[in-house]
């Protein structure tokens, strides 16, 4: 296993792809510092403002590039074919796809964490003394949701993977997981409240609030799960897609 | 015209344009069964709260799936072939090259518009059928009314596979065409709600979500987009986001090496 | 040793490897012959553990491959040579194949040694001419050092030298008593590299047998292939 792990880690390392997808989840960290200097110009004309938390503003784009690399990590090898070069180097599938979601896990925890808290930190240095609303509480109040956002971003890498395993296309599986990130958010959002709000508060992008006790959003209201079933739920999600991909890939021909 | 022949027959001859294509008209369903359960929900509710519940516009909610299977559509019969190596016969057979991209843009463009519509109109007739006069008469805009805005929408779904087509040729990846495409379509639309004024205003009057609402002139003030744009403007931002992406791509596949 | 035994494959409504038994023996170069969609590749892939058996099985040294820990240092294979992530060094993707069984980057230098990769290990494998995917392709085999080799028709894009080359690397392994398996659709070739031939048909076992054998029972080995071969051209599996 620890062989698979490293050689996992290689592969992941030595594509540019990885790098441009997590390029492309530090400019979080970027758009991060932009907005609050944009912003904190805009409170020395008008005083206190109630402006969005960079770190959530910006977390779809931090989820959207990770789970693209969870995506690649095995539908490049698909694309490619080199697929059967790894499952005969490992001919046990599960032991593969363990140290991929190992790998990929690890690396979008770490990375994410690292983005969520350069972008937290740059931010709340730079809005100094404004009053931006969103600078207005303390550390330990937000490392609940910074952990949360991490959390979900790593557990939508690991849906992004399983999802990639089942679909064995690129594609498929981006489109799949912008559905569920996207896609049916939107479409429950507009059923009839309070149907709305109990059909929101399962999907995944609203597990984050309800982890740490917020509202889902102004329309959707408080949701439905206490932090512990949210956690469960957040947790679900990744199982389920790295399952059903560990089912097809032990039944499938490569 | 033999280079649009053979696109079409590339896309046709790919078991991923079937799928994709069936999901977009698959989307008729979704607005049937969300249609379905809304009505059941309505029927439940106690009297008193049947004045107050309110329910979207089931056709604009569900553009977004034709919208987004067509962009990928639009993204996959460029991409598809630089992961294959098929795209340097391509340009060895047609050494032009920029034929091999219009032709490819009319193919899923026409498709677009011939599948666009039947989702678009098939979720109005389908939740209207439904809903009939739930939901405090929601849906009471005669077909006449609403026909420019649908007609608009429809159109939208072929500037995302343009758009898609775009920034796969561009791109030459699947993974890096589609998540800016998602990007474009999602992620900035949330960001740019969060903006103060006015800029949140002006950037948001010219996301493609916006822009059927400006064309035709049928602006709701609960709408997380700007309205800001006169329906010429928003007409020529909505060509743009189709045309710009592909003539950069134009331009670089004649400079590039395959 | 490798052992087929009744070894079946079928897709949806195609037989592509129809009953199979035959043994391949260490000590010589094999060759594995037959018409394109005869079933080599899918043989090679169920020898493998990549696809599934309908029915039957296939024994490397008397296990299942897919019961090996380290497979590496049993079996090395060679199966398309164009299936490599083009973003990777030639040296990275062995090394990321190598990791996977415990073997070092010492050897991984001394196999781009050995195939003559030396020179281009870091350079991006999109840039890599077929000959040197194939060659990169040898040297990924070779790793583990193991006793079982196949490969899947690793002549094809090879300039005249690097024919030799292969021509003579597979009889050396094959003299250190390995098991060599080789599919080739180059007759000429295969008469000066194999001792003894499998030829396939329809997925079904045509002919097993010496070289020496087949060449004078007919004028060629080509003619022998031609005549064995001759109901079964049309394209069986597409796979």
């Amino acid at each position: 296993m620890r062989a698979a792990l490293l050689a996992e880690w290689l592969k992941l390392r030595s594509v540019t792809s990885t790098w441009r997808a997590m390029g492309a989840a530090a400019l979080m960290a970027v758009l991060g510092v932009v907005w609050t200097i944009y912003v904190s110009g805009l409170a020395d004309e008008r005083g206190t403002l109630q402006a969005a938390a960079p770190e959530q503003g910006f977390l779809p784009l931090l989820q959207m590039s990770l789970t693209v690399l969870g995506v690649l990590a095995i539908t490049s090898e698909y694309a490619t074919g080199m697929i059967r070069a790894s499952l005969t180097v490992v001919p046990r599938r599960g032991t593969l796809l363990l140290a991929k979601a190992v790998v990929v896990g690890l690396a979008t925890l770490t990375a994410g964490h690292v983005i969520l808290l350069v972008t937290y930190s740059a931010s709340r240095l730079i809005a100094d003394n404004h009053r931006l609303g969103f600078n207005e509480t303390s550390l330990t109040d937000d490392v609940p949701m910074l952990l949360a956002a991490g959390i979900s971003v790593t557990a939508l890498a690991l849906v992004g993977l399983g999802l990639g395993v089942a679909t064995r296309s690129t594609a498929g599986a981006i489109t799949s997981v912008v559905a569920l990130l996207f896609i049916l958010p939107g479409v429950v959002g507009y059923l009839p409240a309070p149907w709305n709000t109990r059909a929101a508060s399962l999907l995944l992008p609203n597990l984050v609030p309800q982890l740490v006790g917020d509202r889902l959003s102004s329309r959707l209201g408080d949701g439905l799960l206490p932090p512990w079933a949210a956690l469960l739920a957040l947790l679900a999600y990744p199982a389920t897609a790295l399952g059903a991909g560990f089912i097809l890939l032990k039944r499938r021909d490569v | 015209m033999s280079v649009l022949a053979s696109e079409w027959r590339k896309v046709r001859s790919v078991r991923s344009s079937y799928l994709i294509v069936g999901i977009s008209i698959g989307t008729i369903l979704l607005g049937l069964a969300l249609a379905s359960m809304a009505a059941g929900m309505y029927d439940n509710a106690p009297m008193e709260q049947r004045p107050s519940a309110r329910i979207a516009d089931l056709e604009e909610v569900l553009v977004i799936v034709p919208q987004l299977c067509m962009g990928v559509l639009g993204t996959l019969v460029i991409t598809s072939e630089y992961t294959t190596g098929l795209i340097r016969t391509s340009l060895t057979i047609v050494p032009r090259r920029w034929p091999v991209l219009a032709a490819k843009s009319a193919v899923v463009g026409t498709m677009s518009l011939v599948i666009a519509p039947l989702a678009v109109f098939g979720t109005y007739f389908v939740s209207r059928w439904v809903l009939g006069d739930r939901f405090s008469g929601a849906y009471l805009t005669s077909f006449a009314d609403r026909l420019p805005f649908l007609l608009v929408t429809s159109l939208t779904v072929a500037v995302f596979a343009l758009l898609g087509l775009g920034l796969g040729a561009l791109l030459r990846s699947a993974a890096g065409a589609i998540t800016v495409l998602v990007g474009l379509i999602y992620v900035i639309p949330m960001i740019v709600g969060n903006i103060p004024e006015p800029w949140s205003e002006r950037l948001g009057s010219i996301m493609i979500g916006a822009l059927p609402r400006e064309i035709t002139g049928d602006i709701i003030t609960t709408s997380v987009y700007g309205s800001l744009l006169s329906p010429p403007a928003a007409a020529a931002v909505l060509v743009a986001y189709a045309v710009l992406p592909l003539l950069a791509a134009v331009w670089l596949i004649r400079r590039r090496d395959a | 040793m490798i052992e087929l035994q009744h070894l079946t494959k079928r897709y949806d409504d195609t037989l592509a490897v129809d009953d199979l038994s035959f043994n391949v023996e260490p000590g010589h170069v094999t060759g594995f012959l037959g018409p394109n969609g005869a079933g080599k590749s899918t043989t090679l892939r169920l020898i493998l553990g990549l696809d599934a058996p309908t029915s039957g099985q296939a024994l490397i040294n008397g296990r299942r491959y897919a019961s090996l820990s380290k497979p590496m240092f049993e079996v090395g294979a060679l199966l398309d040579a164009g299936a490599v992530h083009g973003g990777r060094s030639a040296y990275n993707h062995l090394l990321c194949l190598a990791t996977t069984n415990g073997i070092g980057a010492t050897r991984v230098a001394d196999v781009l040694e050995q195939v003559g990769l030396r020179d281009v290990a870091r350079k991006r494998v999109a840039g890599f001419s077929l000959g040197m995917k194939q060659r990169l392709g040898i040297a990924a085999a070779l790793l583990g050092d193991p006793g079982v080799l196949l490969f899947d028709e690793p002549v094809n894009g090879l300039d005249p030298d690097g024919v030799r080359w292969i021509r003579d690397l597979m009889r050396s392994l094959a003299a250190e008593g390995r098991t060599v398996l080789l599919s080739s659709h180059l007759m000429s070739e295969m008469a000066l590299t194999a001792e003894r031939i499998v030829v396939l048909g329809r997925g079904r076992l045509v002919a097993h047998s010496t070289v020496a054998e087949l060449t004078a029972r007919y004028p060629s080995l080509e003619d022998a292939y031609m005549a064995l071969t001759a109901s079964s051209v049309q394209f069986g599996a597409a796979r």
